[in-house]
């Protein structure tokens, strides 16, 4: 039983609506490299979190060096030896690197920080991993890996026996790879233990001992790296049965109505071409990260374009801001409606008119009431959203119906074009089904729709044709008819492979 | 029947977004006026009672100046400055021999300016609204005091004599000037604000400025403009202090941005942006001059006035933020229920 210095058996949580793991089993030796794999929403980090004590677990238990532990909370979890380091990096800008990696267990004598040692302390973690950090830098102007570098041995320093480690290279350079995985080697030399989360399976030939994966909130399977391949792991992420129906619509393919022609906008686009025609819907596939929220933000405006072309109806149409954007008939649903698509303090008849005001204004840029009125009831009625009157706050409304709000802003004007950024996120079965009706009928209409998702089954069960992106690029194209979920996720793990440029 | 069909009629009052608080704080100003009028009779005489819109005009015209700023969710810290510079340029320039008009047109001109220098700071270059409108307050301090070479300028004179009646001493249909203008203004901005687009665009920017932005609203265009109605409300305000004493003073002013905040917030104007109107800031200013002008009568000494002022700010809005957090708990409470997975999904 000593083997295992975490055990983690028939583990579940659910949230409201939502079960987030189902009996989920995790095992963990000392000195090795475990990789936690799934796609996006699988349940890896909800796991992590169990495991670091963020969320308490419904059932199942928890064994940490073979002793059952219950109640276990962040601080609990760090006294037992288990360190987080996150995708973003939690450390104080400000300080200097000892007195992060002592952050709230200060060296104090009679009342006084005791500078000296802890500097003295941090250098003799730091250079046990061979990391050439001065102590009294500020960690603000160290680079990214060197601020994870710093954090690893604020783990070390907190004597964790077990790291866990949530998408540790998405920001780094190769070479910045490579030094990263020296130093997990010697950890593991060490005889930690690391769970190591990322979405790139390339990197795992060179640091993977096993490997475990996680679908859907459930547990798969576990396997040594050496026994498997690639093709393998692919085919457990994705190898679900997709049983939910989706209410497909079909209608006869036209002419390209909206294309997108190398564009370019910081590192998460580029070269992205997209071409919508009428009577499809396109869906955008892709890992989180992959480039795609950026790319429908490039199209409608917000954020700037380096270079591109967008086209609508044969027409070429400048786009600078958003406004541009919507005076062509291009819209945009966004990912996070409470932060991109909502005022929430304001009522739901203002958050309808908002971008319509140019309809509703007068000469003298009055609003003429009445006509507002009727466009947030006539949005109202159309789609279905379920609410008291539209004097309310949109704060009030459940996630369907805000969600419901903010496409209803968008087609009480004859948009063209909508983009659609994760329609689906967190809202309810039911109300999932309405969007994709909704989407449906646009289509039917003739109104072009680019959706992106991050749930497979909603791609390939609404779209007519899938773009799959990867790291800002656009990594393949198919029509629904030729697409499987292993060829998606293929495409979508095609990361310009970092590694053979340091090792050719 | 009579009693349910008596609440619909209060609901429909009340679904006007704001007017709860306004409600509110309007039954408190009766009962100040009510204390003050037992306190001492002539605060209810017809003579104070025209002083005393008199009195409040002026905190009027620079609430309705800091309501616009507020409810975009920014501050502007210059409007006390502005006004004293705009009474100090106008005086020197009268005393100079310009015709008074002349010279309160050039005069709103500069305001204008500083109005249009602080939304380019803070839309443009990013500035912290706090920050910017510091400096600017600072500046426009400085040029006050520098137009009549660091002195207060000498009697406006008798040629001004009709600039004086319009702005201070002359009486429409036996109401003070003053209260007129402060009056047109209310009726002007609250127009803009309640009913056309510019006003719509305003409260959408306080809400929630990325989608405001994602909405095609053009931001930088709206915090500018509301800078200038600030930077014009303020120079008004600066015209009739002018008016008032018949000369310009270096220091007049002083204050007046944290009074109007003042008058907004008593009147339920958020500081975070996105909720108020102006009604409220006409009931924020009034419990603020009635403040002053009742307990000046009662024979209050003016250190105990400032410190019993300060205390009813801090209870007003420690009232408001009492009720509205009640009522956040209960809707954060609904929506984050269907909204936990989600945050669950981004693994």
């Amino acid at each position: 039983m000593q083997e295992y210095i975490v055990e983690l058996q028939g583990v579940s949580k659910s949230f409201p609506g939502v079960k987030a793991l189902d009996n989920v089993q995790l095992n963990l030796k000392a000195g090795e490299v475990l990789a936690l794999l799934g796609e996006n929403g699988a349940g890896k980090s909800t796991l992590m979190k169990i495991l670091s004590g963020v969320y308490t677990k419904d059932i199942g238990e928890i064994r940490i060096f073979g002793n059952l532990i219950e109640n276990i909370n962040p601080q609990k979890a760090q006294e037992l030896g288990i360190a987080i380091i996150h995708q973003e990096l939690n450390m104080c800008q400000h300080l200097s690197v000892a007195e992060n990696i002592f952050l709230g267990r200060e060296i104090v004598r009679g009342g006084r920080l005791c500078r000296r040692e802890m500097n003295r302390q941090a250098k003799e973690v730091l250079d046990q991993l061979n990391i050439a950090i001065d102590p009294e830098t500020i960690v603000g102007k160290l680079q990214l890996s060197k601020q994870q570098m710093v954090e690893i041995a604020k783990a070390l320093s907190t004597n964790a026996k077990v790291l866990i480690m949530d998408e540790p290279t998405s920001a780094l350079t190769s070479k910045e790879i490579n030094d990263l995985f020296t130093i997990i080697h010697k950890l593991r030399e060490n005889g930690h233990g690391i769970i190591y989360i990322s979405h790139r399976l390339e990197e795992l030939q060179y640091i993977a001992d096993r490997v475990t994966i996680l679908r859907d909130g459930q547990y798969i399977t576990s396997m040594n790296y050496a026994d498997t391949s690639l093709r393998e792991i692919i085919s457990y992420m994705v190898g679900r049965e997709i049983k939910e129906k989706f209410p497909r619509v079909d209608c006869e393919i036209g002419d390209v109505i909206f294309e997108v022609k190398h564009l370019n906008a910081g590192r998460l686009v580029r070269d992205v071409n997209v071409s919508v025609r009428q009577g499809e819907i396109v869906g955008i596939a892709g890992l989180m990260g992959a480039g795609r929220t950026e790319t429908t933000r490039a199209i409608f405006g917000v954020e700037p374009k380096t270079s591109g072309e967008i086209w609508l109806r044969g027409k070429k149409v400048a786009i600078h801001c958003p406004a541009d954007s919507i005076r062509a008939g291009i819209v945009l649903v966004p990912e996070d409606r409470k932060r991109d698509g909502l005022c929430v303090k304001l009522s739901i008849r203002d958050n309808i008119a908002l971008p319509n005001l140019d309809i509703l204004c007068n000469k003298l840029t009055m609003v003429k009431r009445r006509t507002k009125v009727i466009m947030a009831d006539k949005a109202v009625y159309d789609l279905k959203i379920k609410l008291p009157s539209t004097d309310v706050d949109a704060a009030s409304l459940s996630g369907g119906n805000q969600q419901k709000v903010v496409v209803g802003k968008w087609l009480a004007r004859n948009s063209k074009m909508v983009l659609f950024d994760e329609p689906t996120r967190g809202i309810d079965v039911a109300a999932k089904v309405e969007i994709y009706n909704l989407m449906n009928e646009l289509k039917r209409q003739g109104i072009g729709v680019l959706f992106v998702s991050s749930e497979m089954p909603e791609i390939m069960g609404i779209s007519d044709r899938i773009i799959v992106m990867c790291d800002g690029r656009v990594t393949g194209e198919m029509l629904i008819a030729d697409a499987t979920q292993e060829k998606i996720m293929d495409l979508a793990t095609r990361f310009e492979n970092k590694m053979n440029q340091v090792t050719a | 029947m009579q009693k349910s069909k008596n609440r619909n009629v209060f609901k429909r009052i009340f679904s006007i977004r704001g007017v709860g608080q306004v409600v509110t704080v309007t039954i408190g100003l009766i009962m100040l006026c009510v204390v003050f009028a037992l306190l001492n009779p002539n605060f209810t005489s017809p003579r104070n009672t025209n002083n005393l819109l008199r009195q409040i005009a002026p905190f009027l015209i620079v609430g309705i100046a800091q309501s616009y700023v507020l409810i975009t969710g920014n501050i502007d810290l210059s409007i006390g400055s502005v006004l004293g510079m705009s009474c100090m340029i106008s005086a020197t320039l009268m005393t100079k021999g310009m015709d008074p008009w002349t010279a309160s047109v050039i005069t709103l001109g500069c305001c204008l300016l500083v109005g249009v220098l602080n939304g380019v700071l803070v839309a443009n270059c990013k500035l912290p609204p706090f920050i910017a409108t510091l400096g600017t307050m600072t500046i426009a301090r400085g040029i006050a005091q520098i137009v009549n070479n660091n002195m207060n300028t000498d009697s406006i004179g008798e040629a001004a004599k009709g600039f004086r009646d319009f702005f201070y001493y002359g009486k429409f249909m036996g109401i003070y000037s003053t209260v007129i203008i402060a009056i047109v203004l209310w009726i002007i901005f609250d127009f803009i604000l309640s009913k056309t687009r510019t006003g719509s665009h305003i409260y959408a920017v306080g809400s929630n400025i990325e989608a405001a932005k994602l909405s095609g609203v053009n931001v930088s265009s709206v915090v500018i403009k509301v800078y200038m109605v600030s930077a014009f409300c303020s120079g008004i305000a600066g015209l009739i202090t002018c008016a008032t004493g018949g000369l310009g003073t270096m220091d007049s002013g002083n204050s007046f941005e944290l009074y109007a905040v003042a008058a907004s917030v008593i009147g339920g104007v958020s500081t975070l942006g996105g909720q108020g109107i102006l009604l409220g800031t006409v009931v924020g200013a009034s419990v603020w001059g009635v403040m002053q002008n009742g307990l000046s009568l009662a024979g209050a000494p003016v250190a105990l006035r400032n410190i019993i002022i300060g205390i009813i700010v801090v209870i007003s809005v420690l009232a408001d933020v009492v009720v509205r957090s009640g009522k956040w708990n209960r809707k954060t409470k609904e929506v984050s229920a269907t909204d936990a997975p989600q945050i669950e999904k981004r693994n």
